[in-house]
């Protein structure tokens, strides 16, 4: 089966303070995404993930370099077209979850389809096929407060996935759960990239996360200092 | 989702409506008391004062001289028999001065027939100590408080007026102070006195004449028709409404506008301040959460309306209680009167107004008040709203 590119990012860098005492926080980086990848981005703290990450996930703009997502350069994108872009192909799951406390857990899922004008019926059945996959159907009309970490996440990877994107980004998804829930989380991570073929690149210092992963890239210094190749992308 | 985060922070949200509804409130009292002293005013000039309109001998104005009577036989007598007309009487009027063994002050004398004064202006409802033209006294004259206090007089303290008679003349007579007076309007007061017309006359040497004919309409709306079919009438004589004869009030209506006006732009500021305030804490309250619906692909514009709508719906909800306190306390402030006295007895008789004010709910104005109210806070969410648009969500979410 022919690799389908997901993320393809060439020659990005970006830094801090430029007219002052420039920092690489990103230092002309390649990197290269198939579909269905299941990649841990590690690596020291201030190396640097997190910025690739945002840079990848159009959140934030590199100083240099060009990022192209299923083959659209996202450099080139208004700040509007961005916000569409990343509404309709990019997943994220945030360290702290960012669940809308306001919101039930089904609300904060079914958010994001109504911000893609998706039917309620088309909706109903997206969300329940959603909560199944978290396993947290008898959950969904808690509220976050009411829900413990793990289950706050398995919203958060629910609603990452709600606009059926090409990929997801986390940011340190396990660094607030425990082991029992960490585990969890990555079963249901690892079954929905099986499945479905869900491209996932996290960011993390967390051991369980690094040897669940089948490439593990790791940055130094904004720099690339190893990439070992997947062994297997489903 | 605009709904549920008003109710994120209830003490927060309850403060903005607080401040909506007073604002509102703010806003209906203060036009309403306007409203009522102004509509006291007015009555008090028109009833109390100079009548719905007078008739004068068109030169007599330039210089009150007693030579410019009104005609007689000119059917002047039967205009207290025309529809619309409650009452009438006639007046003579000259100016002179008022002496005592202390002093003397400039003063206006008004020859008046008690029983017809009783109705057009309720003069003796204004008497303060003593007896409304009492028959005891010789010559009584009527001086009002401000007058005798400036005087040194007393009930039957004696005085004398001078004045020029119908032939230049100049004439003094002996009176008796028989009631003082205390009219709403303190300015005229000082001013002016009150004799009967029969002695104002004797001594003036007119006969039965008069200068003046006030008249008093059974309805304020009767007005215009009425002064056109006068001046058919009496083409000769110079006709005036109350707002000709008395400009200052006029000009008074127009001043308390523009003071409500001023009093509404710092209530409406204050509002502003406070709304600008309490949103921009939410907003600051909230800028990690804002980033990350950002991140996750919420367009600027459905995030300004969510912040724009939460205060639409503080707005909305802080209305109605707005209006319905302020009809209450108008309402009882309506019926009972609201004594503002604590501003100074003093400064409002001398600018021609009662002290009691009856606030009157300014129903003509509740849909523009309501605008300024909507438009201020909805002005006042525009500045967070476009705080939170500038958030850029990699910045955003570190917070």
């Amino acid at each position: 089966m022919k690799n389908e590119t997901v993320i393809d990012a060439h020659n990005v860098s970006r830094i801090y303070n430029p007219d002052t005492i420039p920092v690489y926080a990103v230092n002309n980086v390649h990197l290269h995404l198939n579909k269905g990848e299941f990649t841990a981005l590690v690596g020291p703290s201030g190396s640097g993930k997190t910025t690739l990450l945002n840079l990848i996930g159009g959140l934030d703009r590199p100083d240099s370099g060009n990022i192209l997502i299923n083959d659209v350069d996202i450099t080139k994108l208004s700040s509007n077209q961005l916000i569409t872009f990343r509404l309709n192909h990019i997943g994220f799951v945030f360290q702290s979850y960012n669940l809308i406390p306001v919101l039930t857990a089904r609300e904060n899922v079914e958010m994001i389809m109504q911000l893609q004008k998706i039917s309620r019926k088309d909706r109903d059945a997206r969300i329940t096929q959603l909560f199944e996959e978290v396993q947290l159907s008898d959950k969904m009309n808690s509220r976050p407060s009411e829900l413990s970490g793990g289950q706050q996440q398995r919203v958060a990877v629910a609603r990452a996935l709600a606009s059926k994107p090409k990929f997801v980004l986390a940011d340190e998804p396990t660094a607030n759960l425990d082991t029992k829930s960490a585990s969890n989380l990555l079963d249901i991570m690892a079954k929905l990239n099986k499945e479905e073929q869900i491209t996932f690149l996290f960011s993390t210092h967390d051991q369980r996360v690094i040897e669940r992963a089948r490439r593990v890239i790791t940055l130094v210094d904004g720099k690339i200092a190893s990439d070992t190749l997947p062994t297997n992308t489903a | 989702m605009a709904w549920r985060n008003i109710w994120r922070n209830k003490a927060r949200s309850i403060i903005i409506m607080l401040s909506i509804m007073l604002g509102l409130f703010s806003a209906l009292a203060v036009v309403s008391i306007y409203k009522g002293m102004m509509r006291a005013r007015v009555r008090t000039v028109i009833d109390r004062e100079v009548g719905h309109l007078q008739l004068h001998h068109p030169r007599f104005k330039e210089d009150y001289l007693a030579e410019f009577i009104l005609p007689e036989g000119s059917g002047l007598e039967m205009i207290n028999k025309m529809p619309g007309v409650k009452a009438t009487t006639r007046r003579t009027v000259t100016t002179g001065m008022l002496s005592t063994a202390t002093g003397s002050s400039g003063i206006t004398i008004y020859g008046v027939v008690p029983d017809e004064e009783k109705v057009i202006s309720q003069l003796d409802k204004t008497i303060a100590e003593g007896q409304y033209f009492s028959s005891e006294i010789r010559n009584p004259v009527l001086i009002g408080k401000k007058l005798a206090k400036k005087m040194k007089l007393n009930l039957k303290s004696k005085l004398v007026l001078m004045f020029t008679d119908s032939t230049n003349t100049m004439v003094s007579a002996a009176f008796r102070v028989a009631s003082i007076y205390e009219s709403e309007n303190s300015s005229l007061d000082e001013r002016i006195v009150y004799v009967s017309r029969e002695s104002l006359n004797s001594l003036l040497g007119i006969g039965t004449a008069a200068h003046e004919v006030v008249v008093l309409l059974h309805h304020d709306e009767e007005l215009d028709h009425m002064m056109t079919a006068m001046k058919n009438k009496f083409p000769a004589l110079k006709i005036e409404s109350w707002e000709d004869l008395s400009p200052e009030t006029e000009l008074m209506v127009d001043t308390v506008n523009q003071y409500a006006y001023i009093m509404l732009t710092i209530i409406m500021l204050a509002l502003a301040f406070g709304i600008v305030n309490t949103m921009l804490m939410a907003i600051l309250e909230r800028t990690r959460e804002l980033g990350m619906l950002l991140a996750l692909g919420m367009n600027k514009v459905k995030l300004f309306f969510l912040i724009f709508s939460e205060t639409v719906f503080l707005t909305l909800a802080g209305c109605p209680f707005g209006l319905v306190l302020s009809w209450f306390a108008i309402d009882h402030f309506n019926r009972n009167g609201m004594n503002l006295s604590i501003f100074g007895d003093e400064m409002m008789s001398s600018f021609g107004f009662s002290t009691f004010v009856y606030p009157e709910f300014p129903f003509d104005k509740v849909i523009g008040m309501l605008f300024i109210v909507v438009a201020t806070a909805l002005l006042s969410s525009l500045l967070p709203a476009i705080k939170a648009l500038r958030l850029r969500p990699v910045e955003a979410l570190r917070k």
